[in-house]
């Protein structure tokens, strides 16, 4: 094990953000950590990076050296990309400046004060910081967000090359198709817990759910034997479940009253949402 | 070392390129000199190298109090520093290549000040005399170093311009370093001894004879004071950061 959080627990206030978090990530392993906004992904990385102390439970980080992205808004301003990275990288024993300046698209940039970069260049700064030196674990938060399509996937193939030299990435994302283009397992948090855990294949299997909507009166699917999660708001329905087809067939055959029957891919949060409410 | 010296580099791109920090810092001292001072220094020689030593020590705290004052106040605050944090280095290394950074400032400030009395009054000092101005004034600059770490973990950035230019304003004239302690109002000369800059300016104006002990003793006793209060609103710091 590079680092292994056992039993984590983080209050703010009296607000619990990790509700005792226990995992590992192995030498070479890409691990994701996937959830909404506020189910604890960042105060996992903090608390593993040492910037936040857990109330309790046990924390170990046995990497050499890791690499962090900095946050895009604080960077030096009069600091020039070639000038960070070079500062960046003497503190690892690798330096890697030149590839990543390629890989992340910035070698028209290096003479450029961060000042001067876009907010996708500045995005691309950071992740080529997190990987100037070749650390042995490379911890990014939200790595892609803000950039476009071109540049994630350019980002993705970096990563992918890193973890093959035999590189260690935990990442957090709330991006389904990040979390499956990249990991190698992914744990999905909610509400401060890790809820579920497995390759991408298991959780997109476990998460095959789609989302039915309706206006009319609420239906128990669980009553046709239909794995189900439903909800209703006012006389809006909404039915998670993988047996789509099934749910119409047994709506139609029992009567149920129904309008504006719309049937759509789960969104993340419905995921989480099945994965936490959902019978397994 | 070398780490250190890649940190005071970091330190030293980001100030050069600073223009509202450089030109006040390392042009003011020598500047107010010429204006107020140097008419004066010209015309009394046995006066003038007393008159430069103040201006040294005004050019010295500057250089302190608002690279470490406003400098530390103002990056505490960004989340340039929590990264910072996650790099494998330690944080005595930063403080360090701070520390030669604002050296070598204090060293062009000073430098100005004096090589605007050397080329136009007859001041000499000799080469003995040279020598302990250095160490007093290095001295000096470590208990204002402190002096600026402490404003920089007690003020906010918006805070901490405002309250670093009033205390160096209102220390170097309480302190003596504009106005010669024997002529300052009766108010400021109540409380001159009592202020580090007056302690810093006595040091430095005996160093052309022999030190002050009395000086160097006040000095280290506020070189003390501000590090209590320097380490404790570090911790302070550190606890609200990364708790």
């Amino acid at each position: 094990m590079i680092a292994q959080l056992v039993d984590v627990r983080k209050n703010y206030g009296t607000r619990a953000a990790l509700d005792g978090v226990t995992l590992g990530i192995a030498r070479g392993e890409l691990v994701a950590l996937l959830g909404a906004n506020g189910a604890g992904k960042t105060t996992t990385l903090e608390i593993l990076l040492g910037l936040r102390r857990q109330d309790s439970g046990t924390v170990q980080l046995a990497a050499a050296s890791t690499g962090v992205t900095p946050q895009e808004t604080g960077m030096p301003q009069n600091l020039r990309v070639g000038e960070i990275l070079e500062f960046v990288v003497s503190h690892y024993r690798t330096n890697r400046a030149q590839e990543v300046l390629e890989a992340f698209g910035l070698s028209a940039s290096v003479k450029r004060q961060t000042g001067a970069l876009s907010g996708g260049q500045l995005r691309r700064l950071a992740l080529a910081l997190a990987f100037a030196g070749e650390p042995e674990l490379v911890v990014l938060d939200e790595p892609t967000t803000g950039l476009d399509v071109e540049a994630r996937r350019s980002a993705w193939s970096y990563v992918r090359s890193y973890v093959q030299r035999g590189g260690t990435v935990l990442l957090t994302t709330h991006h389904m198709e990040e979390a499956e283009a990249l990991a190698d397992r992914i744990l999905v948090m909610s509400a401060g817990r890790i809820v579920h855990e497995g390759t991408p294949a298991q959780i997109r299997r476990s998460v095959t759910a789609k989302r039915v909507t309706y206006e009319g009166a609420p239906f128990d699917p669980a009553a046709y034997g239909i794995e189900a999660v439903v909800e209703s708001n006012g006389s809006r329905v909404t039915i998670l479940t993988p047996e789509t087809d099934e749910l119409v067939r047994a709506m139609v055959l029992n009567g149920v009253k129904f309008a504006e029957l719309a049937v759509s891919e789960a969104s993340l949060e419905d995921a989480v949402l099945a994965l936490t409410a959902g019978p397994q | 070392m070398r780490q250190t010296l890649v940190y005071a580099r970091m330190q030293w791109l980001q100030l050069v390129r600073l223009p509202g920090f450089l030109i006040p810092t390392l042009g003011f001292p020598a500047l107010f000199f010429t204006f107020f001072d140097l008419g004066y220094a010209r015309a009394h020689a046995s006066v003038a190298p007393y008159l430069v030593l103040s201006y040294v020590a005004f050019a010295i705290i500057g250089v302190t109090l608002f690279q470490f004052g406003v400098g530390i106040a103002n990056e505490r605050a960004t989340p340039w520093e929590r990264y910072l944090r996650t790099l494998p280095a330690p944080v005595a290394v930063r403080f360090a290549g701070r520390i030669l950074v604002a050296i070598c400032f204090a060293c062009v400030a000073a430098a100005l000040v004096v090589a605007v009395a050397l080329a136009s009054t007859q001041l000499h000092f000799s080469a003995a005399q040279a020598l302990r101005i250095a160490v007093c004034a290095l001295g000096g600059g470590i208990v204002f170093t402190l002096f600026g770490i402490a404003i920089g973990y007690w003020c906010t950035p918006k805070s901490a311009i405002p309250i670093a230019n009033l205390l160096y304003l209102l220390l170097s004239f309480a302190g003596g370093l504009w106005v010669p302690p024997s002529q300052l109002p009766a108010f400021a000369a109540a409380v001159s001894p009592f202020t580090p800059t007056r302690q810093f300016a006595e040091l430095l104006w005996s160093a052309l004879g022999t030190p002050s002990w009395q000086a160097a003793g006040a000095l280290s006793i506020f070189a003390v004071l501000f590090g209590v209060l320097a380490a404790i609103g570090y911790r302070r710091d550190e606890r609200q950061k990364y708790a």
